[in-house]
């Protein structure tokens, strides 16, 4: 591949590099992202789906409650298609400090958090899986995102205004001229093959990898804490309104549902490596438990799998920073390395939250404008996404509506999800991808109940019979996508998913014996 | 008292385990009462009788390493059961689906040689005894296949298993015939119950004649009729007058089916009772001996007496044994100790998806009889087993079957002493 | 308003569903009609997409005919069936019941209005013009089995009939179809019983609620079954059975009207529940005991027994098997049908009574080959389905005791 050269490199395909893709090329500039993975794949795609009220830190954190409060109705405003409005509630459970409550109030109040008291007895009646004893509870505009299809939302914008989004191609260097960067050298992770990005500007939007992408620079003291979070997917939406409790801000205290499924979230373990995906036995336990005191029968209830996310607590090695990653501010930073460095060309955006995308790529397209001496006015805050045009919001109901409507026209594939033969030939060709993990997070194939046990297979055929795609390859994306889901299970298995991996190791090693592939 | 029934032995479970020993049990003169929470195994099994497929390597001739299979497991059902007495089961299960009640369902092989039958990925799948509707696809023969696939059935797709038949030697080539059910998609269920009808087949061989070359093997996914599978395959193989076989796809399996009807027709016809629906909520017991099991029907419970119990309940994967989110496992249905878990700290699971899982081989504690540890009169056949991991030993109809079989027989002679006596 | 947490447990159940398809092998109708897709599509799968107060686009699952084999079959415990139910339920409130529908599920009121005017209704059934009209008006299918008015009713016959003056007493729930249109059936029922030792006690009693359930017409459901626990009750406080020939009815009083109406909290219903029995369960549990009488004469002839739906969901086998098992001469063929495709009132309905034919036609085909000449079934609208789709007679199981007996 010869060399490219824009104006503007993203490194990180996440929803804040996706963002600034965006913002950069709907300000005109000619934009080139490059993500070592998938899109949404690294923290973004690993968090439990929140789109923040604010309500969460309206006590802790007043700045990025309100920050929250109004980014949230943009998201809503400009990605309504990835947005269910769920509503969200604060409820003060048997296990809360009762004071809390009044310091919420209080604390929404001071910071722009919309935020309605309710009787008790009527958010159970909203949401009858809730625990009964809880004595107060409050409405908040919370809300769920589908962080994959938010992320290919933006990118296919970016692509409408002329950037080019290069997933699965990885920096492996950093092009530096003295105190000038200048772009990157990408390798291509599928085909080996590695290229330069010239570049006028290169922002980094590498989240908890961002110490490592300056480090490529030899920029040094870019200090990004990962504070590692698990996650536990439950298989139905035990709620429907995402549920917070109503107290400082600790492990476990939040249910979201997104999608078919609800997200128990989420723990805090400081780790020094952002691809520490470990799971401790200790942690899930204590989630469990956390999830038993919001609602009760959680422990009984199916757990799918379990993932860990790492945040990007920013911390500037320059100033004394706090022993614990939850005390670290959730606030985003933007690193313009002409000033802090004397490195012109480079900027770190790292931080922050989902939420808050949209407001970081702003901040950073304007001080990427400003280096320039470009002034370009920043418009993602009004001009909406594709497939938000109409500013409708996403429903869970979506799918099975559109199932009944075209019931007789296509294959059901994937069941669980609702996706027929014709969505996965479409993502195929359109992607071109055979990685059944792509199709996971673009169609949300293999994310049901059964984690693949019949839809992979079917996947895997129409994968062989499309052109292109042989025996060995179709194999092999089948046995990558059964290890793949593996991993997310085996530290959860019990109850009814017990039950499931059980009968998907007859389908495959029983029934198919996948594992003697000759 | 109301709502209460006696028999002299219920049978928990309407697997292939628990059918097998109903049915054996009832041939012998017992009355037997089967109870089930709901549809068994067979309704998603392949059909074919795995006895012992990888060791963990791929197993030629079952006969000849069953005992030294055994020498290296001694905790295994065959190890407890015996070499010995897995053949008789064998040879009960195909003369009871050729000559039961129900049109000849015919079986070919043994313990001599396994089969190495396609999977619908076109894998070779070692088995030892085999409906004849699939023993055509043996892959040690080179003969050429042609892999037919239906694109109104979801759950075979003949491109993939051609090309790894390729993989593996066989000359391979897929086409696609479509069938015509007025819908976009199908399951292998409810093609198979439109070829039961011999004009819809004699259409369908019809078309398929027009695209099937000389000298080639004809592979179907199991599709070949529910009410006389063997029938309607001899019909098939006529009419396109060359080697016609099946292969077996997800769930559901009509092949598994074709088992299920033969087994509960014979096992009515010898007099036992089936209650569908009857999950058991509890036994009474008296020393080690259970008494009675107290099921669910509707309104009310219903109380089964009984002299014997076989637990055929099935493990994990049917949900009589679980394994809760306090990480404590569980024998559902009589509380019966288990044997294998891992200690507390030892790892259930590992990280590997073929790697060894410790909680695999879990199962019901037995002893050398297949009797329930701590009860006189409860024996436990099938998937309930500890020691075995079937799904990759190739091996879960073969402890089905010779552990229901296994039960019946000691039940029967136990019964007999007592009549003696 | 479905009970809110009632329905989260229902729903809860799905966490169980593994995909197997077992259930869809059981399902009478998916395998019929593309229409509905089958059990485990419209129960566990559809259910995740469900949410309080979202916008909802489905109409397949009013195609479940609410046969509950999907749930028997169901090994995993997936209340398959009852997911179903609410979800037509949810439908109906969407979309509006029609008249129709309103009309057929309430056989009392059919009942009470047929039966003064017998012969004129029945031939009034019969012409085909009449039933043109009713099929344009009404929705209901032209060739549809309908039954005929008896012109009398059980009731009538059950005041005038002197019990023995011993006995056990037993209470009998005897349902609409005995009351309306087949009394006959009742008075063999009653025959039978005291001819064991029972005194048959018959209180006032209403309809079940069961077609309005299977309707989607819970609320109206409840307000029969309330009212029909409330009359037994006080009958059985004293721990005296309740006893039903009628196999779906007195279903809807052991499970349905609490596992699928909710209301399990009805104290009347939780007695009135706990003491109902199927007539041949009765049976088979005197049998058991060695108390029921055997003094039967034999019987040449040959009959296939069809376990109907709801029979099955009784979860208790298949005791009239066992039974008619006892007649000397009697060569009984056991049918593996799933069902003879009428589900209560929903063969009647214009847009599904050919789905019902073909989901029947196997157990007609069974029947047919049998070589028998008459046909048992418990339940009353399968036996009028049966005599649509074969021509031959077809009896409750208890008829043929009542014949051996002799009485």
């Amino acid at each position: 591949m010869e060399k490219l050269s824009t104006d503007l490199l993203v490194i990180g395909g996440g929803a804040t590099g996706t963002g600034v893709a965006w913002d950069g090329a709907l300000r005109g500039l000619d934009v080139v992202l490059v993500e070592r993975g998938d899109l949404a794949s690294g923290t973004s795609g690993r968090f439990h789906g929140l789109l923040h009220s604010g309500g969460r830190y309206a006590v802790k954190d007043p700045n990025a409650a309100d920050e929250c409060a109004r980014e949230n109705g943009v998201v809503r405003h400009v990605a309504a298609d990835c947005v269910e409005d769920t509503g969200g509630l604060f409820v003060t459970t048997p296990f809360d400090d009762p004071a809390y409550a009044d310091l919420f109030v209080n604390g929404c109040r001071d910071t722009g958090v919309p935020c309605e008291e309710i009787d008790p007895a009527r958010a159970l009646r909203e949401e009858p899986r809730l625990n009964p004893r809880i004595s107060r509870a409050f409405r908040v505009p919370d809300a769920s995102v589908d962080v994959w299809k938010l992320a290919w939302a933006l990118a296919r914008a970016a692509q409408g205004r002329g950037a080019r989004i290069l997933p699965y191609h990885e920096t492996v260097a950093v092009h530096r001229d003295r105190d000038r960067v200048h772009g990157a050298r990408v390798r291509d992770s599928r085909s080996g093959d590695e290229f330069d990005i010239e570049a006028r500007v290169t922002v980094s939007a590498t989240g908890a990898w961002a110490g490592q992408l300056a480090e490529l620079a030899q920029i040094e003291g870019v200090r990004v804490m990962p504070g590692r979070g698990i996650m536990i997917g439950m298989n139905h939406r035990l709620v429907n309104t995402v549920v917070n409790r109503c107290q400082m801000p600790t492990d476990g205290d939040i249910i979201v549902p997104i999608r078919t499924v609800s997200v128990i979230g989420t723990t805090d373990v400081d780790t020094d490596d952002p691809d520490d995906h470990s799971v401790l036995q200790d942690e899930v336990d204590a989630m469990l438990d956390d999830g038993e005191r919001l609602v009760p029968g959680f422990k009984e209830a199916r757990a799918l799998r379990v993932w860990t996310g790492v945040r990007p607590l920013f911390e500037d090695r320059k100033e004394g920073g706090p022993a614990s990653s939850r005390d670290v501010t959730r606030a985003h930073a933007l690193l313009d390395h002409l000033d802090r460095d004397g490195v012109s060309g480079f900027f770190t955006i790292t931080g922050g939250k989902l939420t808050t995308y949209r407001l970081m790529a702003e901040e950073t397209v304007d001080a990427v404008c400003r280096q320039l001496g470009e002034p370009r006015p920043c418009a993602t805050s009004t001009t909406r996404l594709p497939g938000s045009g109409d500013g409708k919001y996403l429903h869970v109901g979506d799918r099975l509506g559109r199932r009944e409507r075209e019931l007789q026209d296509d294959q059901l594939i994937c069941e669980c999800e609702m996706i027929t033969r014709g969505q996965v030939e479409d993502a195929v060709r359109q992607r071109g991808t055979i990685d059944l993990d792509d199709l996971r997070r673009l169609l949300r194939l293999g994310m049901g109940p059964c984690q693949g046990g019949f839809c992979i297979y079917r996947a895997t055929g129409i994968l062989r019979g499309m052109h292109g795609i042989n025996t060995e390859q179709a194999n092999e994306a089948l046995l990558d996508y059964v290890r793949e889901r593996w991993k997310g299970a085996w530290p959860v298995l019990y109850g009814d998913q017990l039950r499931q991996a059980r009968f998907d190791e007859w389908v495959f090693q029983g029934l198919l014996d996948v594992e003697h592939f000759a | 008292m109301n709502g209460s029934l006696h028999y002299d032995v219920v049978v928990l479970g309407l697997g292939v385990a628990g059918l097998t020993a109903a049915t054996r049990l009832a041939e012998g003169g017992a009355r037997v009462c089967v109870l089930a929470k709901g549809v068994g195994s067979t309704h998603l099994a392949p059909g074919t009788v795995d006895v012992l497929g990888y060791d963990p390597e791929r197993v030629e001739e079952p006969a000849a390493a069953i005992p030294r299979f055994i020498a290296a497991h001694p905790d295994h059902p065959y190890a407890l059961i015996g070499a010995d007495a897995i053949a008789p089961a064998l040879e009960w299960f195909a003369a009871t689906l050729e000559h039961g009640p129900q049109p000849a369902y015919r079986y070919t092989g043994g313990l001599e040689r396994n089969h190495l039958l396609p999977t619908a990925v076109g894998v070779a799948r070692p088995s030892a005894l085999v409906p004849q509707t699939m023993a055509g696809g043996d892959m040690r023969s080179n003969e050429p296949v042609c892999v037919v696939g239906i694109p109104v059935l979801r759950d075979f797709y003949a491109a993939l298993c051609a090309g790894n038949l390729r993989n593996a030697g066989v000359p391979a080539r897929a086409i696609e015939v479509d069938i015509d059910v007025g819908r976009v998609e199908a399951n292998s269920l409810l093609l198979a119950r439109r070829l039961d009808d011999p004009s819809f087949r004699a259409a369908f061989a019809a078309r398929l004649a027009l695209l099937v070359r000389p000298g080639e093997r004809v592979a179907l996914p199991a599709i070949l009729g529910l009410r006389d599978p063997f029938g309607a395959w001899s019909d098939l193989e006529r009419r396109l007058a060359r080697p016609v076989f099946e292969i077996p796809t997800l769930p559901p399996s009509t092949p598994g089916m074709r088992v299920y009807d033969a087994l509960v027709a014979a096992l009515r016809a010898a007099g036992g009772r089936i209650v569908l629906g009857a999950e058991v909520l509890d036994v009474e017991r008296s020393g080690e001996r259970v008494t009675s099991v107290r099921a669910h029907s509707s309104g009310h419970d219903t109380v089964y007496g009984a002299r014997w119990v076989v637990l055929a309940t099935g493990g994990f994967g049917s949900g009589a044994i679980e394994l809760g989110s306090d990480w404590q496992a569980r024998e559902k249905v009589l509380g019966l100790a288990l044997r294998g878990m891992p200690g507390p700290g030892e790892p259930r699971f590992t990280a590997g998806y073929f790697g060894p899982q410790p909680m695999s081989p879990v199962g019901v504690a037995v002893d050398s009889s297949l009797l329930a540890e701590g009860t006189e009169n409860v024996f436990v056949a099938g998937a309930a087993l500890p020691g075995s991991v079937p799904w990759r030993e190739g091996s879960g109809e073969g402890i089905a079957l010779a552990s229901g079989h296994f039960v019946a027989q000691a039940v029967l002679e136990r019964e007999g002493a007592t009549a003696t006596a | 308003m479905i009970e809110d947490l009632f329905h989260e447990e229902l729903r809860a159940s799905l966490d169980h569903c593994i995909k197997c398809t077992i259930c869809e092998t059981a399902c009478p109708v998916s395998n019929v009609t593309p229409l509905f897709p089958g059990p485990k599509y419209a129960g566990p799968q559809a259910e995740r997409f469900r949410a309080q107060g979202e916008p909802q686009d489905e109409w397949s699952v009013d195609y479940c005919s609410g046969c509950g084999l999907c749930t028997m079959s169901c090994p995993q415990g997936v209340k398959i069936a009852e997911l179903n139910a609410h979800a037509r339920y949810a439908v109906k409130q969407r979309k509006g019941v029609p008249l129709r529908d309103r009309l057929i599920t309430r056989p009392t009121v059919l009942g009470r209005l047929g039966t003064p005017v017998a012969p004129l209704a029945n031939a009034t059934l019969k012409l085909r013009p009449a039933r043109v009209l009713a099929e344009r008006l009404l929705g209901i299918h032209r060739d549809a089995p309908m039954p005929k008015f008896a012109g009398r009713r059980f009731r009538t016959w059950a005041r005038r009939h002197q019990p023995p003056s011993t006995g056990t007493k037993i209470v009998y729930f005897h349902g609409c179809g005995t009351e309306y249109y087949e009394p006959e059936a009742g008075e063999k029922v009653v025959a039978v019983l005291e001819h064991n030792g029972y005194r048959v006690e018959v209180p006032d009693q209403d309809c079940c609620g069961l077609p309005l359930q299977s309707s989607g017409l819970f609320e109206d459901a409840r307000k029969y079954v309330k009212r029909l626990a409330r009359a037994l009750a006080p009958h059985v406080r004293d721990g005296t059975l309740i006893v039903g020939n009628a196999t779906s009815c007195t279903l809807m009083l052991k499970r349905e009207a609490r596992e699928i109406l909710g209301l399990q909290d009805d104290p009347d219903l939780a007695l009135v529940s706990r003491q109902t029995y199927d007539i041949c369960e009765l049976l088979l549990g005197l049998h058991d005991r060695g108390e029921l009488r055997t003094d039967f004469q034999p019987v040449e002839d040959i009959v296939a027994y069809h376990a109907p739906c709801q029979q099955q969901g009784h979860w208790m086998g298949k005791p009239a098997l066992e039974l008619l098992a006892l007649i000397p001469g009697l060569e009984v063929r056991e049918l593996n049908a799933r069902c003879c495709g009428i589900a209560g009132t929903y063969g009647l309905k214009r847009e599904k009574y050919q789905i019902a034919m073909d989901a029947g036609a196997d157990l007609f085909g069974q029947v047919e080959a049998s070589g028998a000449r008459i046909v048992a079934c418990d339940s009353e609208t399968c036996r009028w389905m049966i005599e649509h789709g074969t021509h031959r007679p077809s009896v409750h199981p208890v008829e043929l005791l009542h014949q051996a007996y002799g009485l």
